[in-house]
């Protein structure tokens, strides 16, 4: 988090960027998105369950399927938060394989960490605090990077989408999962309506703070549209980019491989 | 195109459940091992499904997704899979049925011989995975499937035929049914009887 901060800084001070719906400084950004997840780290685990009534699993075992992660891959998972890909991941690449879950906050970190090593996971894979902008990892490294729910998150997401591309081996793919545009207006009118008041009364009375979870539903209005996101994709250099919607396009997983 | 969520979720609630059926049947399923590696697509196009079946240690894994290669993806409709499953010469059937084959028959066969040593009760894990009307029309079905060629396949239909008759009512009883005919019978006896008594009394009308 501090590295990003840092980084944040030494951007342009007048820029502004959007944090939900409110216009903050760039600099600024990642260190409320921090306090964000600080606060709903403990609980992010049952929020996500109740959320999504469950279907977040289902979200995520596609991406894993879609991921074509076999034994002895090295595989990066962006935004890890707790753990869950990177459990599978884990169970996939065997012990000849490696498996790093990066989080650029610590409290998320702290909290899957403790969860796969209460699980029993450990030997095969790596907790790395790390910015997904300017990601700690040598050229050519990894066959798949995936970040699930953490694009939106990110200030610049450009410069995190080269920095996936760099560490990706020649032939890799980056899997995106995230929150996106329903292509009913009907799904899309009914899930405005959850989103703003289901969801923030749900994170007040589960996890506490409603506040935090109203930024999550305007996050999700302010991220790129399904064919914007596949279009910045393919801006930095991926290629054969495609994404999948799920749940009528509440989720899009998008996937690009490196050339 | 359906709804990746949807097929995931279906897919993976199936995989759970013949997983929880085959922890019943440890040494059978512990075969599945010698296929670990070998990946089968099930295309079902009536009714449609289409899935990808991995067989492990002890267990399967389901996907409804996969990029890679394909040992045998076979095609066809659910009935084409129910014959081929209950033929007494499985390759004979595959050859002469309707179903579409792609790649390495022996696997297919390898893995046929082993579900039908599976000596399982499907109903438990079914019907707690996909509560208890369609979890139990699932057993059975599933049971149809694996115990194929088997001596106990009697028993299966009849259980099914009893379920079909005495549980879901689907069709009335052999018993009923009967009843019915002898009722019909009779009746129709009895208006024979009153239409021959209806003409006699005409006659005599007549004749008088």
């Amino acid at each position: 988090m501090v590295g990003s901060v840092r980084r944040a800084q030494m951007m342009s001070e007048s820029d502004k960027t959007h944090f939900g719906y409110q216009q903050v400084d760039e600099q600024d950004k990642a260190g409320l998105v921090a306090g964000v997840f600080d606060s709903v780290a403990g609980r992010y685990d049952l929020m996500n369950d109740l959320m999504s009534g469950g279907i977040h699993r289902v979200w995520k075992r596609f991406t894993i399927e879609v991921s074509a992660v076999r034994a002895g891959h090295r595989v990066l998972d962006i935004a890890g938060g707790t753990g869950d890909l990177a459990m599978k991941f884990s169970d996939l690449v065997g012990e000849e394989g490696e498996v790093v879950l990066a989080d650029i906050n610590d409290s998320m970190l702290r909290v899957g960490r403790d969860k796969l090593l209460n699980r029993g996971y450990g030997t095969n894979i790596e907790y790395v605090q790390a910015d997904a902008e300017s990601l700690p990892f040598p050229d050519d490294h990894f066959d798949v990077v995936s970040i699930a729910f953490g694009l939106r998150n990110v200030t610049h997401k450009e410069a995190a989408l080269a920095s996936m591309l760099r560490v990706l081996k020649s032939g890799g793919r980056l899997l995106i999962l995230e929150f996106s545009k329903p292509g009913n207006p009907l799904l899309s009118r009914a899930y405005d309506t959850y989103s703003f008041n289901v969801l923030p009364t749900l994170g007040r009375l589960v996890a506490g703070d409603s506040d935090s979870y109203r930024y999550l539903a305007e996050s999700i209005r302010m991220h790129p549209d399904q064919d914007t996101l596949k279009g910045m994709m393919e801006d930095v250099g991926f290629q054969r980019c495609e994404y999948y919607n799920m749940t009528g396009g509440i989720v899009a997983l998008h996937r690009g491989f490196k050339p | 195109m359906v709804d990746p969520a949807l097929h995931t979720a279906g897919v993976g609630a199936l995989e759970a459940a013949i997983n929880r059926a085959l922890a019943l049947d440890k040494l059978t399923a512990a075969q599945l091992g010698a296929l670990d590696g070998k990946v089968f697509r099930l295309q079902c196009t009536q009714p449609r499904a289409d899935f990808y079946l991995l067989p492990k240690p002890g267990r399967v894994q389901l996907k409804g997704f996969h990029d890679g290669a394909v040992t045998t993806a076979i095609r066809g409709t659910a009935a084409d899979f129910a014959g081929l499953a209950t033929a007494d010469d499985p390759a004979a059937a595959l050859i002469n049925g309707n179903i579409e084959l792609d790649g390495d028959s022996a696997p297919l066969m390898e893995l046929q011989r082993i579900l039908a040593l599976l000596d399982l009760d499907w109903e438990a894990p079914l019907v707690s995975a996909f509560g208890d009307v369609a979890g139990h029309q699932l057993a059975q079905g599933l049971r149809g499937l694996f115990s194929w060629g088997r001596m106990a396949g009697d028993s299966v239909l009849r259980q099914l035929e009893e379920f079909i008759h005495e549980e879901a009512r689907l069709a009335p009883p052999r018993a009923e049914v009967e009843d019915f005919y002898d009722d019909v019978d009779k009746l129709g006896q009895r208006v024979d009887r009153l239409a021959a008594r209806i003409a006699r009394l005409a006659s005599k009308l007549q004749a008088n």
